[in-house]
């Protein structure tokens, strides 16, 4: 089965295409249009978006999703129309939704709609503190703004008790994998110092051996990776777990690195789960996640 | 000089004999290819000490700088090396087979068919299933299906190929290879299109010394082939009846150095994707130092391809780090001005 | 060395559907002589010519070279006895003229081996015979039409060959090196007895060089034989469907031809 699921793509995609964003940026949410009723028929691209949705109550009022999203399970049933580079734009309209929820680059879609006298929500991708205002500002447009600030400051608790219970422990030097080709060690991308993946790690005790170059993803040489020497290696995957056998043969392909701390101690730690890769309201459970397995001891 | 040097017209002593000038010239290049390829794997966007890298007393797996040396480096700049050399020395030979000093390796659609084989294994999942190796394999066996096209379309038992045949099945068969890679790429995911484009790119850094030992075999078969070319190429590129009225059987000429140049092209371009500009820049640079002959441009084009690359390579992993730069692009930003700036010079 | 060629047919369709071919031609080129091929264009000349050379292979017929089938002659020996001086030659790269007269050298040189110094000698020899042995360091391209053609007889002499054959070798010179390449060419034919066969076009050379002509059309041979009998005002109206005025000219002492006025 091709390990690719396109969840875990659409996030790179992402990294990649907005490259360079940082997490200390402008909130980047906009919604169009004067105060008006709460939207009852909404449509989100944004995967990320979607679970937000469904965590502060709007889950009723959405009724079509991206071709990217399967978490919550409601959203099976729903209609799928398109994402990122391919919005089914006469089915959304089709479908004559209040509320759009878009990518901040789909400039010409929000146009569009605004044009057609339909709302647009717009997404701008970032770090932890975005994901946070980002549900917030939903809330707001949705008329769910209790639940959302609710939800919000449930999340903020999480990661300050990973916080707590973290401090003061050494922080490994850690690289974060969320792309890469199996049995090669080339092209694979890593987590930069900006983006919620590099916040998460950090916030769950990690220091990642990438974070001072301003970019969210990185694509390492051979020599870089002996160079920085990490000493656990996270790879996040977003579908299914490895089978005993990959794992073993992934090993094997770290380790023409003989040198690096990680792959000599047998630090090398495999996580799967979509929920990892998306910067929405399971961010603490991933940072959770990130978490146990940097300092399992924290967590007894 | 011998007596009967000695005894010729002024005139013909002054044309330097062949063999000095042949020898003078390989000596040169080749101390300049050696210099280069002993050099690189010292010099990085991390210093390391030659002393640490050799210190016995220092486990491998310990070895920082060794490590550096041997898994990361060394390998960048055989591949580098052995690329430069095979796509320069692919160029000269094609350009003498189309008789158009603008024809690079990648003209005849060896490379989209390459890039299209490597592609397809990317989109339709097989590098995960299958690993790497079935990206060089189907990269390899699109390579031979677009030499087989253009082969099979520009050949007649006996008779020489048509040089206008050859050009028009290569760019029909480039043009059309390069749309169905955009069309796998359209379709594929994410993923997938960003490796694709990004193997588009060229990518010397392969890690062990297991791919560039796979493709060595077909490379050397490539040079025993080129050996043998050079003096019919002068020949041949004079006028093709002309050569054949001098004893060159124009026919096999054109086939092995069809055959030779889409063997290095395809191997090249296997392992490290299409790195474009070396094919072209090199022997224009190499013809305007030492002159037209093939006998010299040939064997001098390969050791300054291979050195080129390398010094390409190093530039690319140096400049932007920890940043690295595809070499691909380096080739062309570095290779494009500075021919420029000789043809004017010369002109 | 002479040349024959016996009952030789040949054909091969061009583009457009005309098949372009040479009917039973037979022809005797006796040794040390200039023979001269003349024909409206399309007659079958150059086709000929690349028959004689071997680049092409006769359909029937032979041709041999003193007596000895060329089929029978690997390549490079026949091209040791046997030089071609093309109508055009365009290199597709910038070699000097003495990189040129040298690859003339090709086939007396083994497979690896390079130009010694007997190969330099001969081609600097070839060079003076054509009076180009000033030329020898200058990048070829950078000639002008007649020293470019000279040149190219000179590689073609580096071939050391007892026969040479040219195709239209004055057609695109200027009248003075019309007549420079004219006179070279009597004079290699004179003094080093070089058994020649010219293709032309151009009458009043044909008359002046060669002393056998051979009149083709439609691939076929109309007439050989000594110049002054078969260069004849009636051969020139079947020929070319021109009345033309042939006589001996005063001041040059050879045939000359004017013509008059087209017949249809």
């Amino acid at each position: 089965m091709a390990a690719h699921p396109k969840r875990l793509i659409l996030v790179a995609a992402l990294m990649v295409a907005t490259g360079g964003l940082t997490a200390s940026g402008s909130a980047g949410v906009q919604v169009s249009g004067t105060e008006r009723p709460a939207p009852a028929r909404i449509i989100s691209l944004v995967p990320a978006l979607t679970e937000m949705l469904f965590a502060i109550g709007a889950g009723p009022q959405v009724i079509a999703v991206s071709s990217y999203d399967n978490f919550p399970a409601e959203v099976k049933a729903l209609p799928k129309v398109g994402a990122l580079l391919d919005p089914d734009t006469e089915r959304i309209l089709s479908l004559r939704p209040d509320l759009v929820i878009t990518y901040g680059s789909q400039g010409e879609l929000e146009s569009q709609f605004a044009r057609a006298g339909i709302r647009t929500f717009s997404y701008r991708h970032g770090g932890v503190p975005i994901v946070l205002e980002t549900l917030r500002a939903l809330g707001a447009a949705t008329g769910h703004a209790v639940e959302a600030d609710r939800t919000a400051r449930e999340i903020q608790a999480q990661l300050d008790d990973i916080r707590a219970r973290v401090r003061g422990r050494a922080r490994p030097r850690t690289l974060l994998v969320f792309d890469r080709q199996p049995q090669s060690l080339q092209q694979m991308y890593v987590s930069g110092g900006v983006g919620f993946l590099h916040e998460m790690l950090e916030i769950a005790g990690g220091s990642n051996v990438f974070a001072d170059v301003r970019r969210e993803a990185v694509q390492p040489s051979h020599e870089l990776l002996i160079v920085r020497a990490p000493e656990i290696i996270l790879e996040v995957r977003a579908a299914g777990l490895l089978a005993a056998d990959d794992v073993r043969r992934e090993r094997g392909v770290w380790s023409a690195l003989g040198s690096v701390p990680a792959i000599r101690n047998g630090r090398i730690l495999f996580l799967s789960g979509d929920y990892l890769v998306v910067p929405g309201p399971r961010v603490a459970q991933a940072t959770a996640a990130f978490a146990r397995a940097l300092h399992p001891e924290a967590f007894r | 000089m011998t007596t009967s040097e000695s005894a010729l017209p002024r005139v013909a002593r002054e044309h330097r004999p062949l063999r000095a000038r042949l020898a003078v010239t390989l000596a040169g290049y080749g101390a300049l290819a050696l210099a280069v390829c002993l050099l690189a794997p010292l010099v990085g966007s991390t210093s390391i000490s030659l002393a640490r890298v050799f210190d016995r007393s220092i486990p491998f797996a310990d070895n920082v700088d060794a490590q550096i040396f041997f898994v990361a480096r060394l390998p960048r700049v055989l591949a580098g090396a052995m690329v430069g050399a095979a796509l320069a020395s692919a160029g000269v030979v094609l350009q003498a087979l189309l008789r158009n000093p603008l024809a690079t390796p990648f003209t005849l659609g060896v490379s989209a068919g390459s890039a299209l084989g490597a592609m397809l294994a990317i989109s339709l999942g097989a590098t995960v299933t299958l690993g790497p190796l079935s990206s060089v394999l189907a990269s390899f066996a699109g390579a031979s299906l677009a030499a087989a096209i253009v082969y099979g379309l520009a050949t007649r038992p006996g008779r020489a190929m048509s040089t206008s045949v050859l050009l028009l099945a290569g760019v029909t068969l480039n043009s059309f290879f390069s749309a169905l890679i955009l069309f796998v790429q359209y379709m594929a995911d994410f993923s997938e299109v960003y490796l694709a484009v990004r193997w588009l790119m060229g990518d010397l850094d392969v890690g062990s010394l297991g791919p560039i030992a796979a493709a060595l075999p077909l490379v050397l078969a490539a040079f025993a082939i080129f050996a043998i070319l050079p003096s019919s190429l002068n020949l041949l590129s004079v006028g093709a009846d002309t050569a054949a009225a001098r004893g060159v059987d124009v026919a096999r000429t054109q086939r092995l150095a069809f055959l030779s140049s889409a063997l290095a092209t395809s191997a090249a371009v296997s392992l490290a994707g299409p790195i474009g500009f070396v094919g072209i820049v090199v022997p224009h640079l190499v013809r305007l130092m030492v002159g037209a002959d093939h006998r010299i441009v040939l064997p001098a084009s390969a050791l300054f391809g291979a050195a080129f690359l390398v010094a390409c390579d190093l530039v690319a992993r140096t400049l932007l780090a920890p940043i690295e730069i595809p070499v691909g692009i380096v080739t062309a930003v570095l290779g494009g001005p500075f021919f420029l700036w000789l043809l004017i010079r010369r002109g | 060395m002479s040349l024959t060629v016996n009952h030789v047919s040949f054909g091969y369709s061009s583009r457009d559907g005309a098949a372009f071919a040479l009917h039973d031609v037979s022809i005797a080129v006796d040794r040390g002589s200039v023979t001269g091929l003349l024909g409206p264009n399309g007659c079958g000349k150059t086709t000929l010519l690349k028959l004689m050379s071997g680049v092409l292979r006769p359909e029937q017929g032979t041709i041999a070279l003193d007596g000895r089938p060329i089929a029978a002659v690997p390549r490079r020996e026949l091209a040791r006895h046997v030089a071609v001086v093309p109508q055009e030659t365009h290199p597709a790269f910038d070699y000097g003229v003495m990189e040129m007269v040298l690859m003339g050298r090709h086939p007396h040189l083994g497979p690896f081996q390079l130009e010694g110094p007997a190969d330099l000698a001969v081609a600097h020899d070839a060079l003076e015979a054509t009076g180009s042995a000033h030329l020898a360091d200058r990048p070829y391209m950078t000639l002008s039409g007649g020293e470019k053609q000279r040149v190219v007889i000179a590689s073609a002499l580096a071939q050391s060959p007892s026969v040479l054959l040219l195709d239209e070798p004055t057609a695109s010179l200027d009248l003075g090196y019309q007549l420079d390449v004219a006179a070279l060419l009597a004079r290699l034919n004179g003094d080093r007895g070089v058994t020649m066969v010219l293709a032309t076009h151009d009458l009043n050379l044909a008359a002046a060089l060669c002393g056998t002509i051979v009149l083709m059309r439609s691939g076929r041979v109309l007439a050989q034989g000594p110049t002054r009998e078969v260069l004849t005002a009636a051969t020139i109206r079947q020929l070319y469907d021109v009345d033309a005025d042939v006589h001996v000219h005063e001041r040059s002492g050879h045939l000359t031809v004017v013509p008059l006025r087209r017949t249809r």
